[in-house]
């Protein structure tokens, strides 16, 4: 595969910009020697620790299981529900006043009340996760349901298909660019939930790590956590992207043709 | 409830429809009749209310007044033996599935094997065998009509229905598609309901041609064409019979555009 010369060109500037921040950094770590900025190599090894070491198993592990469990649990609850209310309108104005009120509450303020009925579990913790993700989903899930093409109920209801069966075979899928859309908003506040819950209450994870090596000076060891945090965000948010691809393969050819 | 409507097919007994909000109705105090077997064709002035006709016949819809009797049934959903081609192939045709799994969409009562040979054998009656591993957003206009009519005529239709069907594809392909729907409605003996702006493809294609009035659109005259089948683009379109009843048929449409 032969790389443009552009592309060359693009590459060399970002690398250029990253080499000389890691530059910097290092020259002020040495010239300018402080607890609070640690030279790259002490951020390295405790990054690795994170990686590779001791702290895979009592940061990073305990923590990529409570986001992956929230999140599942908000995207398969939240589709389902925002699909069955989206094509119905006796369960749409149902759901409306509660919806409409809840979604305006910013998802940390449920910290408290969750810790006070259900205590610093991972329940709890797994719940705020959910709490976080399951509006995005939730209201993009109803939003496609309502724009599904109404020539395509049309051809469901003419092949025989039930309301149920519909739903399955028809909303489901012409609703799932905007559900892909919503699970990656969901992922990034689910990111953000589980940090803040490890932060508050918990005695593993990559948030309370962060929140110990802060207590302790360990400076290095909170760059390495906040890092390892982004590095997580983004392979989560890369393998949502190649699973949206191959689930949405249809789309840009079809889309293309719409315009005509 | 079987009603007596003499044997047809469907019988649209003057029926109203306004759309909620509008001043005046679309339809209002419409009547006609299909027998089995029967190609009828219609017609009328654009925005006359064709497409909303359509849908109460295809009992996608019910009117405000009046009744649409499927076989002599009062319905309240489109039965099994009644098939659709819409205009718009790309809000019908499902995007996401291959032109295989599109048509056979409406089979998945039946088991695999059955509805892998019914599918192969729509998609050569359409001339589409080639293409049955693609999907239809990479295939021309008049190749995913082709996939809607296979998907309509898998299910074995006795009604089929057209919505306006050619009326986003070329001159050329349009002639391609109008032979291969009269080709397969008559091999399948099927009733055929075609709504079209297109008044000389209404001459041409049908038994009967039904002119509707401007809005509220009703009944302005049903002319039967006794033209002989199978007929042809070129020797057909000359005759002088032809001709005849395309001008009376010109002639009633366009009475209603300068009213």
């Amino acid at each position: 595969m032969t790389v443009s010369p552009q592309r060359i060109r693009a590459l060399s500037l970002q690398l250029l910009l990253l080499g000389g921040l890691l530059i910097t950094w290092q020259w002020a770590s040495i010239t300018f020697p402080s607890p609070t900025m640690p030279p790259l190599q002490a951020i390295w090894q405790a990054y690795w620790r994170l990686v590779q070491g001791d702290l895979l198993h009592t940061a990073v592990l305990p923590s990529l299981y409570r986001l992956l469990v929230g999140f599942l649990i908000a995207a398969l609850a939240g589709s389902i529900i925002g699909l069955a209310i989206g094509c119905s309108r006796v369960l749409d104005d149902w759901s409306r006043p509660v919806l409409e009120y809840l979604r305006y509450i910013p998802a940390i303020a449920i910290l408290p009340p969750a810790l006070l009925i259900l205590g610093p579990t991972d329940t709890m913790r797994i719940f705020v996760i959910a709490f976080g993700c399951i509006f995005p989903v939730l209201l993009a899930a109803i939003d496609g349901a309502r724009r599904v093409e109404p020539t395509f109920l049309e051809t469901a209801r003419i092949n025989g298909l039930g309301p149920v069966a519909r739903v399955r075979r028809v909303v489901l899928f012409a609703a799932m660019p905007s559900l892909f859309a919503g699970l990656r908003i969901a992922l990034g506040l689910g990111l953000i939930m589980m940090v803040i819950s490890e932060l508050i209450a918990a005695d593993n994870g990559i948030g309370f790590f962060i929140l110990r090596s802060q207590r302790l000076f360990q400076s290095a060891g909170v760059y390495a956590g906040v890092l390892m945090i982004g590095t997580i965000g983004w392979l989560l948010t890369a393998g949502l992207l190649v699973l949206e691809k191959k689930a949405l393969h249809w789309h840009r050819g079809w889309r293309g043709l719409l315009s005509e | 409830m079987i009603q007596n409507t003499n044997g047809a097919i469907l019988a649209v007994e003057n029926i109203s429809r306004t759309y909620s909000g509008a001043e005046m109705p679309i339809l209002e105090g419409l009547t006609f009749q299909q027998n089995p077997g029967e190609f009828v064709a219609i017609v009328g002035p654009s925005g006359c209310g064709k497409t909303t006709l359509l849908r109460c016949c295809a009992a996608l819809m019910q009117p405000d007044a009046g009744s649409v009797l499927h076989a002599g049934q009062k319905l309240s959903d489109p039965p099994a033996w009644l098939s659709i081609v819409f205009q718009d192939y790309n809000r019908s045709l499902f995007p996401w599935l291959s032109v295989k799994q599109n048509v056979g969409f409406g089979l998945s009562h039946v088991g695999k094997r059955e509805r892998d040979e019914r599918v192969a054998a729509a998609l050569a009656a359409v001339r589409l065998d080639h293409a049955a591993d693609l999907y239809p957003w990479q295939l021309s206009r008049g190749m995913q009509q082709r996939c809607a009519l296979a998907r309509s005529i898998v299910v074995r239709p006795k009604l089929l229905l057209l919505d306006e069907p050619f009326a986003s594809v070329d001159a050329q392909t349009r002639f391609d598609l109008q032979d291969l729907v009269m080709e397969i409605c008559r091999e399948m003996s099927l009733s055929t309901l075609l709504v079209t702006h297109d008044m000389d493809e209404a001459v041409f294609m049908a038994d009967k041609v039904v002119v509707l009035s401007t809005k509220p659109a009703r009944v302005i005259e049903q002319v039967a064409i006794d033209i002989p089948y199978p007929r042809d683009q070129l020797t057909t379109k000359e005759s002088s019979e032809f001709l005849r009843l395309r001008h009376q048929v010109y002639t009633l449409v366009r009475q209603q555009v300068r009213h």
